[in-house]
């Protein structure tokens, strides 16, 4: 008395009701069968887990360092970009060609750009000494530290603010003054309990007077960035190197503005250095955007690295799934010939295996991505790390991806068994 | 799904109306052992069954009554000959609609039971119901109407390790009963059970053929037998004889 030959609309929406009921009881019973054998559970998903912690890891720490990076290094202040005698993040074969043909940019050159870049917010200069220098105050020394000559203008366009005293002024500038500005490192170094503004310290044998004190700065990448000394650039000019290697950098008003801007400081360069047409700039423009994107090539080596472990882990990872799943089918063959004579199609077998694959492979996803945020917690103390949200997607779906597919083979066999064969096997 | 079910047009065409719920015309089961060694499990079996009939297949081991009772509940299909069930040629349908037809037409109770063992006997019942699509309220209810019938009403959330072999087999009962099939297919269904308890299990038999279920019974043995009104003798893969009892 059943209708024999249903419609096949019928049939088909009894199928796919059938089907998700079918998806919601394998559900239920791969959660069940994870917690009734938990160690072996755990060892079934070690792969996964493995693979998918390193990806979200990794992901995180690179996360981490490119916002760290953004926020220390590639800000070169607001709108300015640095005219150097290289390109800082080009690759090793270019930098070698720059060697030999680039020239070091000059203290006439600062004078030309700066009488004839139009409509520029703030231009200035600055050269360090190459290799630490030694300072001295009454019988203390202060080792490795920076030593740079620079343009008043530099400490509105730059990272150092004035803590207490004053930077340079034009006058000073004029008139070579032999005068310093101290970082925190040294303020804390020599003079902890006295005012340091008049005294007078020596750098690499040399007397100048303390003027100033920056605000301290912090640590990048492990260096103290409060350990320097700066001297106006007549002055280091007079006392160190007559013609020094200088660092160009221009402030434009805004970002549209700076892209103009740099483009007339090269055309001028160009010109003045008679540079021909058709070749290359013979000295550097560096901006943030060039710095991010050689620092997104470096880790996107480091990210290509790290996608090869985890396709390994994961590989490995869903060849045990699957091999725990076989296991499983042959334990249950009895069942699954229970299942079959009372209706259920290949096609539910199959999806039912499949969805028990696909959860277990989650699981061990989800496990990952919990490890993942306490490491990421633990590396953050000592270097940076922060778990970007796409990650955790990622993980996910990469996870349940691999349980789907090594689980096809498994429930594949399940789904052909032959009811009867079934049906005849012990439990 | 394939195409619709039809019997071929060389045969005489059998509509439910007809009262005949199953028939066989030469049914041949061969199996191939390999290396030209063929095992005729079923050498050309025809007979008719009747709706609201209680039938038994009786037979020695090697009779090939289990290879009949694997045809007649489409775990599998012939070498040779037709087989119609409830007005449609089955003997040459698919695996798919094989499962559809075990599903809807077949009332299995086995020796062994086969209850699922990690689920309860209510979750045991629903299971033909879920594979026919039947929302939950409805798979509910109907479960709860079956273990009724078979007096485990009390039971329904037990286990089968929480059941006494006789409450095991009339969960099956019911299981076979829930999705209203033509007819009611039971292998050896006291052939674990001790005398009293299968005793119990027969007049359960017997109640279902008081309501007008088909029942079809595969026994050696001729007590168990004797239930039925009517006695199909299986031999060497052959009817050997056509026994009307009561």
């Amino acid at each position: 008395m059943a209708d024999f030959s249903p419609t096949r609309s019928r049939r088909k929406r009894r199928g796919l009701y059938s089907a998700w009921v079918t998806s919601r009881e394998a559900f239920w019973l791969a959660l069940e069968a994870l917690r009734s054998h938990k160690l072996r559970s755990l060892l079934t998903l070690l792969g996964v887990v493995i693979a998918t912690t390193t990806l979200i890891s990794v992901m995180s720490v690179v996360n981490g360092m490119n916002l760290y990076f953004q926020e220390r290094i590639a800000n070169l202040g607001a709108n300015v970009f640095i005219i150097h005698q290289f390109q800082w993040a080009q690759g090793y074969e270019s930098f070698l060609k720059a060697r030999r043909r680039n020239k070091p940019v000059r203290m006439e050159e600062y004078e030309f750009l700066k009488e004839n870049l139009p409509n520029y917010k703030n231009i200035c200069a600055d050269s360090r000494m190459d290799g630490e220098s030694d300072v001295r105050y009454q019988g203390h020394t202060m080792y490795d530290v920076r030593l740079e000559g620079t343009t008043p203008s530099f400490i509105d366009m730059r990272e150092e603010r004035v803590g207490i005293g004053r930077y340079f002024t034009d006058s000073d500038y004029q008139h070579s003054a032999m005068v310093c500005f101290i970082g925190q490192d040294l303020a804390d170094e020599f003079f902890p309990n006295v005012d340091p503004l008049g005294k007078e310290i020596n750098v690499r044998g040399t007397a100048f007077r303390v003027v100033g004190v920056a605000e301290k700065i912090g640590t990048t990448f492990g260096q103290s960035a409060d350990k320097f000394v700066e001297i106006p650039l007549t002055t280091y000019q007079k006392v160190f190197i007559a013609r020094p290697q200088i660092a160009l950098s221009v402030q434009a008003w805004n970002p549209q503005q700076m892209m103009v801007l740099e483009d007339e400081a090269r055309a001028l360069l160009r010109a003045r250095r008679h540079v021909p047409y058709n070749e290359d700039d013979d000295f550097g423009i560096n901006a943030s955007d060039t710095l991010m994107s050689a620092w997104d090539r470096l880790t996107g080596s480091v990210f290509a690295v790290t996608i090869a472990i985890v396709a390994v882990f994961m590989v490995v990872g869903g060849i045990v799934i699957m091999n725990i799943m076989l296991a499983s089918v042959t334990e249950r063959t009895h069942e699954i010939g229970i299942r079959k004579s009372l209706g259920a199609r290949r096609r539910d077998i199959l999806m039912q295996f499949l969805i028990e694959s696909a959860v277990t492979a989650a699981t061990g996803g989800l496990l990952g991505v919990f490890f993942a945020a306490i490491i990421s917690r633990i590396v953050d103390i000592f270097f940076t790390s922060s778990v970007p949200a796409h990650a955790v997607i990622i993980g996910l779906a990469l996870s349940t991806t691999v349980g789907l597919f090594f689980g096809i083979y498994p429930a594949s066999k399940a789904a052909r068994l032959d009811p009867i064969e079934a049906l005849r096997t012990e439990t | 799904m394939a195409s619709q079910v039809a019997p071929s047009s060389i045969q005489e065409r059998i509509a439910p109306s007809d009262g005949i719920i199953i028939k066989t015309h030469d049914l041949w089961k061969t199996y191939d052992m390999g290396e030209a060694i063929a095992v005729q499990a079923l050498c050309g079996v025809s007979f008719e069954i009747e709706r609201g009939e209680y039938v038994a297949i009786m037979g020695p081991s090697g009779s090939g009554k289990s290879t009949l009772m694997n045809l007649i509940g489409c775990l599998d299909t012939p070498t040779r000959g037709k087989y119609w069930l409830n007005g449609n040629l089955v003997s040459e349908l698919s695996d798919d609609e094989l499962a559809y037809i075990r599903n809807k037409e077949i009332g299995f109770v086995f020796q062994t039971f086969n209850l699922l063992a990690r689920a309860s006997a209510l979750h045991n019942v629903e299971l033909p119901l879920i594979y026919s699509g039947v929302t939950a309220a409805e798979r509910q209810e109907r479960a709860e109407e079956a273990l009724r019938k078979v007096e485990l009403a009390d039971r329904m959330h037990h286990k089968p390790n929480e059941l006494s072999g006789g409450q095991r087999q009339r969960v099956a009962v019911a299981r076979a009963l829930v999705n209203d099939p033509s007819i009611i297919l039971a292998d050896e269904p006291t052939g674990n059970l001790d005398s009293a308890t299968g005793e119990e299990i027969m007049k359960l038999f017997d109640r279902l053929h008081e309501s007008r279920n088909t029942i079809v019974l595969v026994t050696h043995e001729h007590d168990i037998a004797a239930h039925a009104h009517r006695i199909l003798h299986i031999r060497d893969g052959k009817i050997d004889r056509d026994e009307r009892v009561q």
